[in-house]
């Protein structure tokens, strides 16, 4: 039961990891109903060093559902992404969603595997002057935290630790599942959210419910399916000692964040704060904790960073 | 050397609480998790229940909770689960009621898949065709994947939507849906897309649980593409098909994603009722901060995104 992996596609240091110059496909949940998360993430880059280059022109990737409709349109739509970053100089898109991150490495994968599907989306895009030629790779900016700037690097970086914080991580299906799309670590047994976490002087909660999903794509199908996934994967945190969540993706931070109140009543309450992957790491690298939008969350993580020294009450 | 395996011991019949036995097994660690339990059976306590039959991965008996997670006991090397500590957990397959030890009860998986009438229903007599039914490579390309499941119910069991609301269909199940679906002989498309949606189809949460298959079924490949037939069928007044449909909609429209029209459309721009019960979760929303916009602005060169969605005659919501 081991997972097999392939080899990590970003072993080679891509060209854009060199430049510290990267495409960056925000997706419509952080243009829209999480603006803290694409606000969070420019602050973060910028305290990098490096420069994310918004791909604006970009469609939303098909969020995982448009497949249900058409088999070929999200694979196009990517593929015009793909070709906005190669004309731009860029090999890497850098995503902050997992639902982004799954849904356009399927797409790409599809394409670099098919010359069927290369030619079908070439000759659309020819239509308007476009072409992809296959030279992008899509990674998380979780990805880009450990291999381009490095867990040393950042350890280095950290001039507000979490002092001890007890963080949940919740990786949310698509940045890890299915591994012959992802691959890039076990998704039985992922690790890199922890290792962000130690790296920030926080203590990583170890829980089955880390790598299971949060009901977000089916909030809106039948009434207390979400809340349950919600609920059934906070209670575990929480029974394990989490004072608070980490998510890569802004689709689990919603659910997590929103629909803890209608877990409690079955699952008793949890009350976690949920972070986004940029807030909690800037806040360690010491930006302004007044900018990071920590004061847009339903569950508030003010009490919980006040414990920990971690940040002044007004900001959250 | 030799390891532990610490085993779920439960019986129906006399036993109010599960306990766990743990039993020390002395064969070679390259051997198999069943091999292991069949060692400790025939040695140590021939009490220990489990079912199994092949021993090969092809007949789907001894799926069960290996260090918490679910795959075939005789396709799972020991050396390759085995825990820091020497042991091995061996436990029944969550979301089934445990009967005795391993066993459990698995009688609603079979009532799922048997709701699904899976048996080839042809337009024409046999009589027609005397010799046989043929179907072209392609055709038959597309059954092969499904045509390796065994049944096992490790997607079952791994689904966390099941673990929440029984009456979800369940993966394998709407891979068998697909598997008559996708039949060129079959004459039942429309009928067994209405039966499926009815069993929940659109409550799939696109979480790629499934993808653990043993046998690399991969059943969320099937699971989709049954979603795009009940839209081709036109099974559409539902939440599931409109959410999909709303979503293109609005990114042919804008090349986004636009949530608050996503959220009325889903539910229905005249649905009270339905409006009214996700309200709360909005209003929470709201309150924090969070207002997404109610109109968008379309990206740059949006009519590139049309051109996409019209040569591939995408549909969209109405």
């Amino acid at each position: 039961m081991t997972a097999t992996l392939e080899a990590p596609q970003t072993k080679r240091k891509s060209k854009s990891a060199q430049m510290r110059k990267y495409g960056f496909f925000p997706g419509c949940v952080a243009k829209e109903s999480c603006k803290e998360l694409f606000n969070s993430t420019m602050l973060l880059a910028d305290k990098l060093g490096i420069e994310l280059v918004e791909l604006t022109a970009a469609a939303c990737c098909g969020a995982s559902v448009l497949n249900d409709t058409n088999r070929d349109v999200a694979r196009v739509l990517n593929a015009r992404t793909y070709a906005q970053a190669e004309a731009l100089g860029l090999d890497d898109v850098i995503t902050i969603c997992s639902t982004c991150t799954g849904h356009m490495r399927a797409s790409n994968k599809e394409l670099l595997e098919s010359t069927d599907h290369m030619g079908q989306a070439n000759a659309i895009l020819g239509k308007f002057g476009a072409k992809y030629n296959g030279g992008v790779t899509v990674r998380h900016l979780l990805w880009l935290l450990i291999d381009d700037i490095g867990l040393d690097e950042l350890r280095k970086m950290v001039v507000n630790p979490l002092n001890g914080l007890k963080v949940a991580p919740f990786y949310g299906c698509h940045i890890i599942r299915p591994e012959s799309v992802n691959g890039w670590e076990s998704s039985r047994n992922p690790h890199s959210l922890e290792d962000i976490i130690e790296a920030l002087g926080g203590e990583a909660i170890d829980y089955a419910g880390k790598t299971r999903c949060c009901g977000f794509h089916v909030q809106l199908e039948k009434d207390g399916i979400a809340p349950a996934m919600v609920g059934q994967n906070m209670r575990m945190a929480k029974d394990k000692g989490a004072e608070a969540v980490l998510t890569p993706c802004p689709l689990c931070h919603l659910a997590l964040d929103g629909y803890q109140a209608d877990s409690a009543a079955r699952w008793g309450r949890t009350d976690l704060p949920t972070f986004h992957l940029p807030q909690l790491v800037g806040l360690a690298l010491g930006i302004d904790a007044s900018t990071l939008g920590l004061n847009k969350h339903i569950v508030s993580p003010g009490l919980v960073l006040q414990a920990h020294d971690l940040a002044p009450a007004h900001v959250a | 050397m030799s390891f532990i395996l610490d085993i779920f011991r439960f019986d129906q019949a006399t036993d109010e609480e599960p306990h766990r036995d743990q039993v020390e097994c002395h064969i070679p660690p390259t051997m198999t998790v069943l091999d292991a339990l069949e060692s400790v059976k025939a040695e140590t306590d021939g009490s220990i229940t489990f079912r199994r039959s092949c021993r090969s991965a092809i007949c789907g008996s001894c799926a069960m909770n290996i260090n918490g997670t679910t795959g075939l006991a005789c396709k799972t090397r020991v050396d390759s689960v085995l825990r820091s500590d020497n042991t091995v957990a061996v436990d029944p397959m969550p979301n089934f009621q445990p009967m005795k030890d391993l066993v459990v009860h698995m009688d609603p998986f079979w009532d799922k898949y048997t709701r699904l009438k899976p048996y080839l229903q042809p337009a024409d007599k046999d009589s027609d065709h005397a010799l046989e039914r043929r179907v072209s490579p392609e055709d038959m390309h597309k059954l092969v994947a499904v045509a390796n499941c065994v049944m096992c119910a490790t997607c079952y069991a791994l689904c966390p939507v099941v673990s929440v609301d029984p009456a979800f269909a369940g993966p394998a199940a709407i891979a068998y849906a697909y598997r008559f679906i996708e039949d060129v002989r079959d004459s039942k498309r429309k009928e067994r897309a209405a039966q499926i949606s009815e069993d929940y189809l659109w409550l799939c949460a696109h979480c790629y649980a499934c993808s653990y298959c043993p046998k690399h079924v991969d059943p969320q490949d099937d699971i989709i593409a049954v979603k795009r037939a009940t839209i081709e069928e036109g099974l559409i007044d539902h939440p599931g098909p409109r959410h999909a449909l709303v979503i293109a909609k609005t990114i042919k429209a804008t090349g986004m994603l636009h949530e608050t029209e996503v959220i009325q459309g889903t539910v229905g721009r005249f649905n009270i009722k339905g409006l009214i019960k996700v309200a709360p979760f909005g209003l929470r929303l709201a309150m924090a901060g969070k207002i997404p916009p109610m109109f968008l602005k379309p990206v740059p060169k949006v009519n590139e995104i049309k051109m996409i969605f019209d040569t591939l005659e995408a549909p969209v919501l109405a």
